[in-house]
């Protein structure tokens, strides 16, 4: 954290890299997706919870998965890495899975949620951020798999 | 939703602050006095809507929405660019200052729907 002897390492090598350079970003703004998608939850679960309990449910699920990428995503280590697939991996299939049921059958879903026709509402970053957040994780791959150095590779 | 000063104003200072720190980027520079001066500049900003908030409710001007609702995106905001800077100096590097020029843009989004929530939604 905060050494300044960037460059010198090889890609993926080191513990903490996902939350350098580009990723560094990255996290912002899962960070302020977890503090939007968070809020949101709270005010439509604390007021109006009954008119649309599947759309605010999903808004809540789609924050508990925003708070925990941030965590993890600023976590070294290759447990962290992991969780930071699942909770993206799930983050993309939740923004897909909502999305595509909001467009076919809008009546399903009478209130928006985060995800609701890819994200619309929010600049379809929401469809966007998984897609950067997997392709971060897939390039720090190493990070996954610092017990087994075998699998590294001669660069 | 009312085009009043205060979001002309806001939206100069968050618009001016986002293109500095994404200059600053492109240029390859690290987090600088400037970029650092401009999300200050939305801190400022952000202070004396809270003031002149504080003042417009006291002087019994009505909100159309929800006024905890209000207080609470005005709280949530001032509480970002000094999060942006305390992430963003942890690794001084180009991408630094775009995570400072996210404050900008952040800011917008949440002005709007502060001046959604207090003079009332436009029709969409």
């Amino acid at each position: 954290m905060g050494r300044s002897n960037a460059g010198v390492r090889t890609h993926g090598e080191a513990a903490g890299t996902l939350s350098r350079g580009p990723g560094r970003l990255l996290i912002a703004v899962y960070g302020v997706f977890a503090l939007a998608a968070t809020a949101r939850a709270a005010f439509q679960i604390g007021t109006k919870f009954s008119e649309a309990p599947l759309a605010y449910a999903l808004t809540a699920i789609a924050a508990i998965v925003y708070v925990f990428a941030t965590v993890s995503l600023s976590r070294p280590g290759p447990r962290w890495y992991r969780l930071s697939v699942a909770a993206v991996g799930l983050e993309l299939v939740g923004v897909l899975t909502v999305g595509t049921l909001s467009v076919v059958d809008p009546v399903l879903f009478p209130a928006d949620t985060v995800w609701s026709g890819y994200g619309r509402g929010y600049g379809f970053v929401p469809l966007i951020l998984p897609v950067l957040g997997l392709w971060w994780l897939y390039r720090h791959r190493a990070a996954s798999s610092e017990r087994a150095p075998a699998q590294a590779r001669p660069e | 939703m009312i085009v009043d000063g205060f979001f002309v104003a806001g939206t100069v200072v968050c618009l001016v602050s986002t293109l500095l720190c994404i200059g600053a980027a492109v240029i390859r520079q690290p987090p600088n006095d400037v970029t650092i001066l401009a999300v200050a500049a939305v801190e400022l900003f952000l202070l004396v809507y809270l003031v002149a908030g504080i003042v417009r409710q006291a002087g019994g001007e009505p909100v159309t929405g929800e006024v905890w609702e209000f207080w609470g995106y005005l709280l949530t905001a001032l509480l970002i660019p000094v999060g942006a800077f305390w992430w963003a100096i942890l690794e001084r590097s180009r991408w630094s200052n775009l995570v400072l020029g996210a404050v900008g843009i952040t800011i917008f989004v949440m002005l709007y729907r502060m001046e959604q929530i207090w003079d009332g939604a436009m029709p969409a």
